[in-house]
């Protein structure tokens, strides 16, 4: 309930926000004459009053139709969401895994030996990792990757290779953050009473890493996630146009610039119902993982 | 730790290593052309488009009545003759008998018939309906005023097609190269409607015919198995680039054979590095300042010569631009063909006697040290546009004219220029081989493309006066003289003529660089010794 | 006024070291720049279009001749002061929903701080470029909604800290005495969270010179001939083959700034929250990328 309050107010704010703007789909490089563009209006139903278009807009998403794209005239919107989620999705996964695995052993090592040369080391590896933005990294990583050493193909989308060197440019902030945060969670739970009693017991250092010590140093993480789900995919702008991936998030800024409403508006859609999404599975995840939270 | 990643690492440098091997076999076996262009087409419907990037796809899908060679001059399309009328008003084309279409049907004058009168039908809200306004009857269908039927297009036999005018147009050859002149299925769309863009209904006449088309990532498109002279490669996918870096990274690691343009800083690089894979060329185009000769001040002709007076062309493009522009003193382009440009009128001037004129005239305006004139300067927000504003604004500073920049999207900048809302700006224009073409933007009954609302009935006079002439020859002598009335008025400031600067694999013959700066796959084919 | 400082939230600032003195450089330089460059922000050297460093242009210059060093650093004023700026207003509208909710508590707090979750959730930074795209390139609307997006950190960390301090001694006797909720909120608690705010200042700027970064290199941010780091740096990697000091230095300078903002940021925490456990880590801020 709670979710479709959320999107319908995002509905109502971004339909509000495009239709005040100037400007309109049809105010192309070349000259229209007013015929022409009536004609355009009215086969887009523009030429009727904004409250119609909105309820005719509404009445359209509820049988799940987001409307025909006005600069990509050969598709509707749903289809250019669905031949462009998949490539967004993988990456977005991949840099999500990426992050969190990367930044959980860094996080764990670092925890495990505070102070130690390698531990500052790491920390100041993610530190400037946190403060490099990828308008930076990913230009210099396609240079550095792509055109001097050839390991990566520079762009496109044909296949897995073409994601990896994507991924990494979008993952590491964020394994920087999550390296940080875990570092953080382990060195308190260390010293806590139940590690030292498991520790005198004789368990093995790998079980009480991963049996009693990572479940809680997680937990900071997991609030991280949400807010992180969002990041990525607003990232994943600047990702796909530098190296060209076919995903949805390029679609979002030209879309805007050429006033294409529904392709606007379904992009807004998305990945809203995305970041609510998701933030409901950390929430599940969160009740699960923290014994604490469950009486609660 | 250290082990973990240096394991990572081997295994990612094996997986990485594998799918290069796989990759270079994959491309070993396939026959696919993998070409780079500008940016994802909004349609392939060839009524519908609007932009070049769409253009170079239609040119591989479809054949007009006339077509362009590799060196892009006019040659027979679809139509193996044609002949004119003695007034210039009626042309009479004669297509090929083994003209068909990708699904083996024949191509009909029909067909033809059928396609234009699309193209003008209200209802199929062509913006480029205009393009074959010379058509008898063409404007007043596009305005629902006649019915379709009307068009002077008809066809006197399955095989002769016959266009009447509205007046004599000498260069309709060259118009009919253009996507709106090109016929499309009736027999797919009348069955399938909308859909017949999508690949599982495809049908065109030209040399290919598409196969997949991915939004944002490629079009792909294989040989038309019934065209009239098979093209030597089978496949081409043409890729959607999000930029011209990317293009640039891609052409580099060997992704893409051909892009259609690369970042303007690394044109000294590739010239030292790549030149044989460099294809430089200029291209049929001018960029221009226009004034608002509608707000004051540039109501005054002393205040538009002073302004443009103090401007180097050569400058512009040798120091700013560096992008292989040439330098342009004429609103025709230098390159078109049987056509000898005016110049503006302070060509021979030197640079110290310019600015000096320049300052006298501004004095003569009102405008002084203490009484500075002060202009607003429109351009498009791209990094060209904002390189060529800002040169000119230093330029200006030195007759004390204090400019701001204004910058906006380039949706917004023509939509701002059409309803004449600025003062002066930076225009551009990417035409045909006439100079009626770009003459006309200065026409004061041509609408609001003639941004300026530049109006001076001796030119207008001229022009029309032209218009009315078959004879390519005459017609050019009145142009002429018509440019001749318009430069002394400065209601532009001609700047240069665009380049286009593509990286072409240098294993990739065929490929021939023309003013169109327009390139079909047919032509193309791998040389066996690079 | 009948309540004591709690001494370990007031933070020691010599212990800050490096970071803070290098933000003092960087802020200094900028600053005192116009004085110390020859050439104006619009100043075109002709002789030297897009030239490496040298003694006349220590940056170089850029694809139109302009010095860099000069631009480098009016692009430092202004992605601070845009820093600034969309700071303070999401301080102003985090604490004084913050501090509400937490001060009221009970069905208040809860309703207030459910709408924050919400906010969390949705992707502000569209919102963002939607709005520069569709109302044009003005930096008012760039402070004010980024300030706007930023708040709710702000909120939170607030919200807690009020929590706390409403159940305080010197809070109770100020309700019994029968001062106004606005007096005690302003006088009482506010003065008493001035680490916890010290520390989310801290984190705000970096994460708001990062989005205002972002924004530039769609090409949205601030418009010419004033610049920005982001927009110095969108530029840069547009040439950073042929002319690669165009990149360097005001990429160097933007991480190297936002490096020091986050290790302020964090020093100041740990000492803060070596007084007050209360703070916890939830306020690690989400890059905007």
């Amino acid at each position: 309930m709670m979710m479709a309050v959320t999107l319908l107010a995002i509905i109502t704010l971004v339909f509000g926000m495009l239709r005040l703007a100037p400007g309109g789909p049809f105010d192309g490089e070349r000259d229209l004459p007013p015929e022409i563009e009536a004609n355009l209006k009215a086969a887009y139903h523009l030429d009727e009053p904004i409250v119609s278009q909105y309820f005719r807009y509404l009445g359209n998403l509820i049988q799940g139709d987001l409307g025909p794209s006005f600069r990509h005239q050969d598709f509707r919107v749903n289809e250019l969401i669905a031949a462009g989620l998949p490539t967004s999705a993988l990456l977005g996964t991949l840099s999500l895994l990426l992050a969190l695995s990367l930044g959980l052993s860094l996080g764990v090592f670092g925890g495990m030996n505070p102070g130690s040369t390698l531990d500052n080391a790491l920390m100041g590896f993610a530190n400037l990792s946190i403060a490099a933005p990828t308008i930076i990294t990913a230009p210099l990583m396609v240079l550095v990757f792509s055109i001097f050493l050839s390991w990566f193909p520079a762009g496109g989308d044909g296949g897995l290779m073409h994601y990896i060197l994507p991924s990494m440019a979008l993952a590491l902030p964020f394994a920087g953050a999550i390296a940080r945060l875990v570092r953080a969670g382990v060195i308190e739970c260390r010293l806590e009473p139940y590690i030292v009693t498991a520790r005198a017991k004789g368990l093995p250092e790998r079980r009480i890493v991963y049996r009693h010590i990572l479940p809680i140093a997680i937990l900071p993480v997991l609030s991280f996630l949400g807010p992180m789900a969002a990041a990525l995919l607003t990232g994943s702008i600047v990702i796909e146009q530098v190296f060209d991936l076919p995903g949805i998030g390029r679609y979002f800024v030209q879309a805007a610039l050429n006033r294409d409403y529904t392709l606007v508006m379904g992009m807004v859609l998305v990945y809203s119902t995305l970041i609510v999404l998701f933030n409901f599975l950390v929430d599940l995840a969160y009740a699960w993982l923290d014994p604490r939270l469950k009486g609660a | 730790m250290f082990s973990c990643f240096k394991g990572l690492n081997a295994f990612l440098y094996q997986i990485g290593l594998g799918l290069v091997l796989l990759a270079i076999a994959l491309n070993a076996s396939s026959d696919v052309l993998h070409l780079g262009n500008d940016g994802e087409p909004s349609t392939l419907d060839p009524h519908r488009y609007n932009l070049r990037l769409e253009e170079t796809l239609l040119n591989d899908l479809f054949m007009g009545l006339t077509t362009f060679t590799a060196a892009g001059q006019i040659a027979p399309g679809a139509a193996e003759s044609w002949t004119q009328s003695e007034d210039g008003k009626t042309w009479t084309f004669k297509l090929r008998t083994d003209g068909r279409w990708s699904d083996g049907e024949p191509v009909t004058a029909s067909d033809f018939v059928y396609s234009m009168r699309r193209l003008l039908t209200p209802s199929t809200a062509a913006s480029l309906a205009y393009f074959l306004y010379m058509i008898e009857n063409a404007e007043a269908i596009n305005r629902g005023e006649l019915p379709p039927e009307a068009l002077g297009v008809t066809a006197e036999d399955p095989l002769t097609l016959r266009i009447r005018l509205a007046y004599p147009y000498p260069y309709l050859l060259e118009r009919l190269l253009y996507p709106t002149a090109f016929p499309v299925p009736r027999h797919v769309i009348e069955r399938v409607g909308k859909a017949w863009t999508k690949a599982e209904h495809w049908v065109s006449n030209g040399a290919y015919k598409l196969a997949e088309w991915r939004p944002q990532a490629y079009v792909e498109m294989v040989a038309n198995p019934f065209f009239h002279a098979p093209a030597p490669i089978k496949t081409v996918r043409h890729h959607a680039l999000a930029s011209e870096q990317s293009g640039y990274n891609r052409f580099r690691s060997g992704e893409l054979a051909a892009i259609p343009s690369f970042p303007a800083s690394e044109l000294t690089n590739m010239q030292q590095d790549r030149p044989k894979e460099l294809r430089l060329a200029p291209l049929l185009s001018i960029m221009y300042l226009v004034f608002n000769t509608q707000k004051p001040p540039f109501h005054d002709p002393r205040v538009r010569k002073a302004l443009g007076l103090v401007i180097q062309q050569q400058t512009i493009t040798q120091r700013v631009l560096r992008n292989g522009s040439q330098p342009s003193l004429s609103i025709t382009p230098s390159l078109i063909r049987d056509y000898q440009p005016v110049p503006l009128p302070h060509a021979d001037l030197s640079q110290a006697n310019r600015v000096g004129k320049a300052r006298d005239l501004l004095a003569q305006a009102g405008y002084n040290q203490d009484h500075p004139l002060r202009v607003t300067l429109k351009h498009v927000n791209s990094l060209e546009g904002k390189k060529i504003n800002l040169a000119i604004a230093a330029m200006w500073r030195q007759l004390g004219v204090e400019t701001t920049l204004a910058q906006s999207e380039l949706r917004a900048h023509f939509a701002d220029l059409r309803q004449g809302s600025f003062e002066v700006a930076w225009a551009g224009w990417v035409g045909e081989n006439n100079p009626e073409h770009y003459l006309s933007l200065l026409r004061s009954d041509i609408g609001n493309v003639n941004y300026g609302r530049y109006r001076n009935s001796a030119f207008d006079d001229r022009m029309a006066a032209a218009r009315r002439q078959a004879d390519a020859t005459s017609r050019g002598e009145l142009l002429r003289q018509a440019e001749q009335i318009m430069v002394a008025d400065y209601p532009v400031v001609p700047l240069y003529m665009l380049a286009s600067r593509r990286l072409v694999n240098a294993s990739l013959q065929g490929w021939q660089d023309n003013v169109r700066n327009m390139h079909q796959s047919r032509y193309l084919f791998w040389s066996d010794a690079p | 006024m009948a309540f004591q400082r709690n001494r370990a939230t007031q933070p020691r600032l010599q212990a800050l070291g490096l970071p803070m003195t290098l933000l003092c450089v960087i802020l200094g330089a900028a600053l005192l720049a116009p004085w110390a460059s020859d050439w104006g922000l619009q100043d075109i050297d002709w002789e030297a279009i897009q030239a490496p460093p040298s003694s006349s242009h220590w940056f170089g210059t850029d694809m139109v001749g302009r010095d860099l060093f000069t631009r480098t650093m009016a692009g430092a004023r202004t992605s601070i002061l845009v820093a600034l700026i969309a700071t303070s207003i999401s301080l102003l509208i985090g604490i004084l929903w913050g501090a509400t909710a937490g001060y009221a508590g009970g069905r208040i707090d809860l309703l207030m701080m459910r709408v924050v979750d919400l906010l969390y959730g949705l992707p502000f930074i569209l919102i963002v470029i939607l709005l520069v795209v569709l109302f044009g390139r003005q930096p008012y609307l760039l402070f004010a909604s980024l300030g706007a997006i930023f708040w709710l950190d702000t909120a939170r960390i607030v919200r807690g800290q009020a929590l706390r301090l409403r159940q305080a001694d010197f809070v109770q006797a100020a309700r019994c005495q029968g001062y106004r909720h606005t007096y005690i909120i302003v006088h009482h608690l506010l003065p008493n969270m001035r680490g916890p705010l010290l520390v989310c200042t801290t984190l705000t700027l970096p994460a708001i010179m990062l989005a205002e970064s972002f924004i530039s290199f769609l090409g949205l941010g601030i418009a010419e001939p004033n610049t920005s780091w982001g927009t110095l740096i969108a530029d840069g990697t547009q040439s950073m083959e042929a002319a690669p000091w165009m990149l360097f230095f005001p990429g160097t300078l933007l991480i190297g700034c936002i490096w020091c903002c986050n290790t302020v940021g964090d020093r100041l925490q740990n000492q803060v929250s070596e007084g007050s456990h209360s703070l916890g880590k939830s306020h690690l801020r989400t890059p905007t990328r």
